[in-house]
């Protein structure tokens, strides 16, 4: 019966074409299909080149190793924003087309408050809100208007935006200046989770988890960002803990974000540990865990 | 039927096959694959979004293009980026990623480098017969291989193999350039890969022939009857579960031998 439901194929390489499972000699059966694997009539067979696995109770995939990644539900990944549009951010996960992020798809993002991102950046939106009365504030709203009609037909820089905002502010003496930056999002790198994935549309991403909270999503500041392949992702996000990351995190602390799109973020507070983690991450790949341990003590050793 | 071929070979006998995956850092997907000295290095950039001018949306498309050794391309390459087009085409699955370009681009690398100088110029002189064309066969296998590299969706393999065919009427497998120059016609076959199955064989049969018995591509050359082709066919079809033997087993060495389960 175990012969019957498993395939004789799991945990061994697989090449297109081969075929995997019966479904006429299983017809009691429900089996989820990941990657690589497709329905052909009565069986099913593969399509990616990989190692087939299998998770009980009915959970088939091919497990490889590719430098572009298929948005798939659930997914976490390393987005860079490309683009920005009224209602969505424009953002690149490595797949065959650009995800949309939704202007609103952020902890606490309704029509009324659209969701800041307080950073120290540097162009174009500038926000002007006053302390005062709700008369005043008004106006200011469509102060706040015509400035950003202006900057982005003229070009001007933030700086004179800046001057533009001060020189208003000369005419209410009594208000509190409040600046809150809206900078352009393009280039930023956010962790996101991917919610909807068809082949006909662009894949949707989100910054909050299924509870609408931030979790761990959203922007990423500083630290360094490499594209890797989606099998080193997959290696570094597996439990038990990967030995590479065991074997730093022992010596280091730093921060790190997986995408399983194959970036990789990283940050320390000393540059050097920067480059050292990244530098055994990006090694440890083609390595076996005996191997990486090995690798990483070398490298502790050579640093002090 | 004993032939004298130039390198000593057995007519039966393939080229030296080598095959690495991944040699290109900036493509999706690469490989270079030889045949003797016949090189190839095959990229392949995607699925990026859109289609081609004038693709259906609707599916994936396929675009090829091929780079020479030397100088620009002619209506010869212009022919082989077509077929191999077509080839491609017919092995990928081309409805799992709608509206998206895949890009192959092949690098002729060398072209069968053990002709000489004075050699290659006496051929250049004699001509009777298109050039390169041995080149098509090591395209297709190289172009497969840098596609299973990307993880493009594929409904199996393509082995592609040339058989040359003598005055005398005897069949050579993967000729040479030099050998080439002296065939009366040949033939360049592209089969489907020989599968791995669960399945007792006779379930896999399509009409009482197995699935790799099928043909994707048949290109000729010269003047052929109808039973020295169907020669080819045989001879050629025994080749190619050797060359699928072989892509499996190059395929199987680049997988990471250790990747833990996810959890």
């Amino acid at each position: 019966m175990v012969a019957d439901s498993k395939s004789a194929f799991i945990d061994q390489t697989v090449v297109p074409g081969d075929v995997v499972l019966d479904l006429s000699s299983m017809s009691n059966h429900t089996i989820k299909l990941g990657q690589g694997l497709r329905q052909d009539g009565d069986v099913i067979s593969v399509m990616k080149a990989g190692k087939l696995r299998f998770s009980k109770p009915n959970k088939y995939w091919v497990e490889s190793s590719n430098k572009r990644y298929v948005p798939c539900v659930e997914d976490t990944v390393l987005g860079i924003v490309v683009d920005q549009k009224a209602d969505n951010f424009l953002v690149d996960i490595k797949g065959p087309t650009l995800a949309f992020l939704p202007v609103l798809a952020f902890e606490g993002g309704s029509r009324r408050n659209k969701p800041k991102f307080e950073v120290k950046l540097n162009r174009v939106f500038a926000f002007l809100k006053m302390g005062v009365s709700s008369s005043f504030t008004n106006k200011q709203g469509l102060e706040c208007h015509r400035t950003e009609n202006m900057v982005k037909s003229a070009g001007i820089s933030s700086e004179k935006v800046l001057l533009l905002l001060f020189s208003e502010c000369r005419f209410f003496p009594f208000s509190e200046l409040n600046i809150i930056y809206f900078p352009s999002q393009v280039g930023k790198l956010l962790y996101v989770r991917v919610v909807k994935a068809n082949a006909d549309m662009n894949p949707e991403l989100s910054c909050t988890d299924v509870n609408g909270k931030a979790a761990e999503f959203g922007p990423l500041k500083d630290g360094y960002m490499f594209e890797s392949s989606t099998g080193l992702s997959r290696m570094l996000l597996s439990s038990p803990t990967c030995p590479v990351l065991e074997a730093l995190g022992k010596k280091l602390s730093f921060e790190i974000a997986i995408g399983l799109n194959g970036r990789v973020w990283v940050n320390a507070e000393a540059p050097s540990t920067v480059i050292l983690v990244s530098n055994a991450i990006m090694t440890s790949e083609s390595l076996t865990g005996v191997q990486q341990r090995i690798m990483v003590e070398k490298l502790m050793q050579r640093v002090q | 039927m004993e032939v004298d071929r130039v390198d000593g070979r057995t007519p039966n006998q393939l080229r030296p096959l080598t095959c690495s995956r991944n040699v290109l850092n900036r493509a999706h997907g690469s490989a270079r694959w030889s045949q003797g000295d016949t090189i190839l290095l095959a990229a392949v950039y995607g699925p990026k979004a859109g289609t081609r001018k004038n693709g259906n949306p609707e599916k994936a498309s396929i675009e090829v293009i091929w780079k020479p050794k030397t100088g620009q391309i002619g209506k010869e390459e212009k022919e082989y980026e077509m077929i191999l087009e077509r080839t491609l085409q017919s092995i990928c699955l081309l409805t799992v990623n709608p509206n998206t370009t895949t890009s192959i681009i092949l690098q002729v690398v060398n072209d069968d480098g053990a002709v000489s100088f004075l050699e290659n110029y006496v051929m250049f002189k004699m001509a009777y017969l298109t050039k390169k064309v041995q080149l098509l066969p090591s395209a297709i296998n190289a172009a497969s291989a840098a596609l299973v590299d990307a993880g493009i969706p594929l409904k199996h393999l393509a082995v592609a193999i040339s058989c040359g065919l003598e005055e005398s009427g005897s069949v050579l497998l993967d000729p040479t350039k030099l050998e080439e120059q002296k065939m009366k016609a040949f033939a360049y076959l592209v089969f489907p890969n020989s599968v791995a199955s669960i399945l007792p064989e006779a379930s896999l049969q399509v009409e009482g022939e197995l699935l790799e018995h099928g043909m994707i591509t048949s290109v000729t050359h010269g003047v052929m009857s109808v039973d020295s082709y169907l020669h080819c066919l045989e001879r050629g079809r025994s080749a190619s579960a050797k060359m699928s033997d072989f892509l499996r087993r190059s395929l199987q060495s680049r997988v990471p031998n250790d990747l833990p389960k996810t959890g």
